[in-house]
């Protein structure tokens, strides 16, 4: 697929150009009815205009449609775009808006300003206070969406969208997936774990096998399962 | 007993550029150009090997939207046409070169257009036929793809996932007849927990870049030259830089020498306009026809004419090359491993041929030397390697892509990021219809198959790659939009049992891929 890009881009210039050239002879049948216009020299582009005469591209492509901006579903979705940074977008409802206001006070909205808070959840069950870290990014007043830096690869981070209050406090409107970022050098998990295809022998622990290695890894794996912690698999309905 | 293992992998895919709608669609040509210079050369150069008795293994992606429009009726009969058209050209050009520096090339081109034309009839204009003939013979190890190469990492709902890789599975076995034993996940996109999806449908290896294996954890004892179990047993493979870079690279790699062909210099943009008129677009659009005159040359704008002999034994030269240093390498690590290395060679399909014009002599000579001229390394497929060696380390794969800085910012950053809204939103409604319609029938089933249609055309990665470049978008961002809003108006419809017949009848003639899809796969169905 990517080697067709030069192809691509040869064809959009062209297009470009015959674009160009073609709208000339557009003007030209017009002007031909006022021959005292046309009566100066033609430039280049017109001579050429004569054998291109033809439409450019078919012209009955559908229009392109509009997506909608919003679902109406309350969501802030976090994705990992490499060892380094994330993503979230985020969409919050009307109803949801009303409930926080309703549970605090009406004047929040003015009193108080969005922030992202970004928690560093790795290998823990997160419940909203026991983050190992969390650092927060100030947000434009109408965005929904915002790349977030984070500090280190191969940490498990989530994110809330919320409002901080003149007097420090946080409030969370939503609260999104955890995502996991990839790691950028080599493990340094050197015990080795052999398994014969599908599993049909025995799983055999070789290589440096201390109880307390393979109580780490079982702690670990019991904490962040497989399919859990990884972006690609916040299931909304879980 | 050989030293060492090379595993040729060539990915073939294309996104579904079939378009009823229109006569003369450019980007349709990316098909057709694809089987001129790409497919039925590959395809040519295993009749001859067959032929010549010689031996060889290679593994194949072809990915289901490839399949679709090689299977595609309409797409076959404009092939025919855009064959004929180009032969004809080629059969002016001869005339018209007699007596100059390119008439050698002006008969390499009618030659090879010819023979495309007999290729393409031979297999019933079928050429997935071809392929699968191939592998009956055990000469390919045919693998799949995502259904519309989606970018699995990125999709946030399970069940999308499992959608895009049964649909792929069902269509693969369809036209392949038998199961395929394993994936090219697209972009060699990987996130932990994908392997526990392609478990669930009986995948049993893919392909990763070499950081996928080298970050992994636990640190894999023998790099990229062994493949890992990931913790629910499917295998990953990792990609070998050398071998990559000596192909990949167009400047140091091979298809950047001096007596290739140069794929920057078309008549259908050098010669004169009345001449070649017929042959580009009605519209009087310059296009590539495919044929090209000359050679790389060098760093200069003042190209020489292309000598294709001169071109074929630089191939041969490369192919040797290649072949000497996997030698060299499969000694090397033999040393430090307890069995044979394998050097894991992936590549896009089209870089054969239609970018490297050479790629399939190359591939052709390569197979012929490691057949005739050395002992040390054999040629095998990932499947084949599991067979002989079932024993392998565990350890989970590092998320990872083969794509620029070797994560996920191609498809994920300031051009494209707006689109996952959108397809996230889609599959979470498209797995909500899965299953609140699980038992609907008549019409509603196929309004429900035709919106899992276009929420998986939405999702090939193919479009966020486009708009990435930032060049050229106009099309892919159409495509993403067009397809969401099919979706969304279908969604509405079903949900509110007010569906359009007209509108469910147009999108099933403009969008026909996957006749046998079952919206069910997105309420987590196994195909």
């Amino acid at each position: 697929m990517t080697l067709f890009l030069p192809v691509l881009i040869g064809s959009v210039i062209v297009l470009l150009l015959a674009l160009v050239l073609f709208y000339r002879p557009a003007f030209k049948t017009v002007k031909a009815r006022k021959p005292e216009i046309l009566a100066d020299t033609p430039t280049f582009a017109e001579e050429y205009s004569v054998e291109l005469a033809e439409p450019v591209r078919p012209k009955i492509l559908d229009p392109v449609p509009e997506l909608p901006r919003s679902y109406g579903m309350d969501r802030l979705v976090l994705m990992v775009r490499d060892p380094y940074w994330l993503y979230a977008y985020w969409e919050i409802t009307a109803t949801k808006m009303d409930e926080i206001s309703s549970q605090f006070s009406p004047g929040l909205w003015e009193s108080s300003r969005t922030v992202l808070r970004v928690y560093d959840v790795t290998g823990i069950d997160f419940n909203g206070n026991n983050a190992l870290c969390s650092f927060d990014c100030s947000l434009g007043s109408n965005t929904d969406e915002w790349y977030i830096s984070v500090p280190s690869a191969n940490r498990t981070y989530c994110v809330d969208i919320g409002r901080v209050l003149p007097d420090g406090s946080f409030i969370t409107i939503l609260r999104s997936n955890p995502v996991t970022t990839p790691r950028d050098s080599l493990s340094d998990r050197f015990d080795e774990e052999w398994m014969w295809i599908e599993g049909l022998y025995f799983r055999q622990q070789m290589g440096v096998s201390s109880p307390l290695i393979i109580e780490e890894l079982a702690e670990r794996m019991g904490r962040l399962p497989i399919g859990i912690s990884s972006p690609g698999f916040y299931n909304p309905h879980e | 007993m050989h030293t060492g293992y090379l595993c040729l992998i060539l990915h073939a895919h294309l996104p579904y550029v079939r378009h009823p709608e229109h006569e003369n669609f450019l980007e349709e040509r990316w098909l057709y150009e694809a089987i001129t210079e790409t497919y039925i050369p590959l395809i040519n150069a295993f009749e001859r090997l067959t032929g010549e008795n010689i031996p060889f293994r290679l593994t194949m992606s072809l990915s289901p939207t490839l399949i679709s429009m090689l299977t595609d009726g309409l797409l076959q009969e404009r092939y025919i046409k855009h064959i004929d058209k180009l032969t004809e050209l080629s059969d002016r050009e001869l005339d018209r070169t007699r007596n100059t520096a390119f008439y050698s090339s002006a008969q390499m081109y009618q030659n090879l257009f010819r023979s495309c034309r007999d290729t393409f009839y031979r297999y019933d204009k079928n050429l997935v036929q071809a392929f699968k003939k191939f592998q009956d013979a055990g000469r390919l190890e045919i693998i799949t793809c995502g259904a519309t190469h989606g970018f699995l990492p990125l999709m946030m709902n399970k069940n999308a996932v499992r959608a895009q890789v049964n649909t792929a599975i069902e269509l693969h076995t369809r036209h392949l007849g038998r199961r395929p034993e394993g994936i090219w996940l697209p972009e060699c996109a990987y996130t932990p927990g994908i392997d526990a999806i392609l478990k669930e449908s009986g995948i049993k290896f893919f392909i990763m870049d070499t950081h996928g294996i080298l970050f992994a954890s636990h640190r894999p004892r023998y790099g990229v030259y062994a493949p890992i179990f990931c913790p629910s047993g499917v295998a990953a493979f990792g990609r070998d830089t050398e071998s990559s870079k000596q192909v990949w690279s167009s400047n140091e790699g091979y298809p950047g020498d001096y007596q290739y062909r140069e794929f920057y210099r078309d008549i259908g943009h050098d010669l004169d306009f009345d001449y070649i008129k017929p042959y580009i677009h009605p519209d009087g659009i310059r296009i590539h026809t495919g044929i090209k005159y000359f050679r790389i040359t060098g760093r200069t704008e003042q190209k020489e004419p292309y000598d294709p002999v001169a071109a074929m034994e630089k191939a041969a030269t490369h192919a040797g090359n290649f072949m000497f240093n996997r030698e060299v390498q499969a000694d090397y690590l033999s040393g430090l491993m307890d069995r044979p290395p394998i050097i894991v060679a992936p590549y896009d399909a089209e870089l054969f041929g239609h970018w490297w014009f050479e790629g399939p002599q190359w591939l052709e000579f390569l197979i012929k030397k490691v057949h005739f001229d050395q002992e040390k390394i054999a040629m095998i497929t990932p499947g084949d390697y599991l067979k002989l060696h079932g024993y392998n380390q565990v350890a989970t794969p590092c998320a990872s892509s083969w794509g620029h800085k070797g994560y996920n910012e191609v498809w994920l950053c300031g051009n494209n990021d707006w689109i996952y809204r959108h397809l996230h939103a889609a599959s979470d409604r498209m797995e909500w219809l899965a299953g609140q319609f699980y038992n609907a029938d008549g019409r509603r089933v196929r309004a429900l198959n035709q919106a899992a249609r276009e929420l998986l055309l939405a999702q090939s990665s193919d479009w966020a790659f486009i708009m990435s470049t930032g060049t050229m978008t106009e099309y892919a961002i159409r495509r993403t939009k067009t397809h969401l809003d099919n979706f969304i108006r279908l969604f509405d419809q079903i949900k509110e049992d007010r569906i359009d017949e007209g509108t469910l009848h147009y999108l099933e003639y403009k969008n026909n891929i996957f006749p046998d899809i079952d919206f069910r796969s997105f309420g987590g169905k196994i195909a």
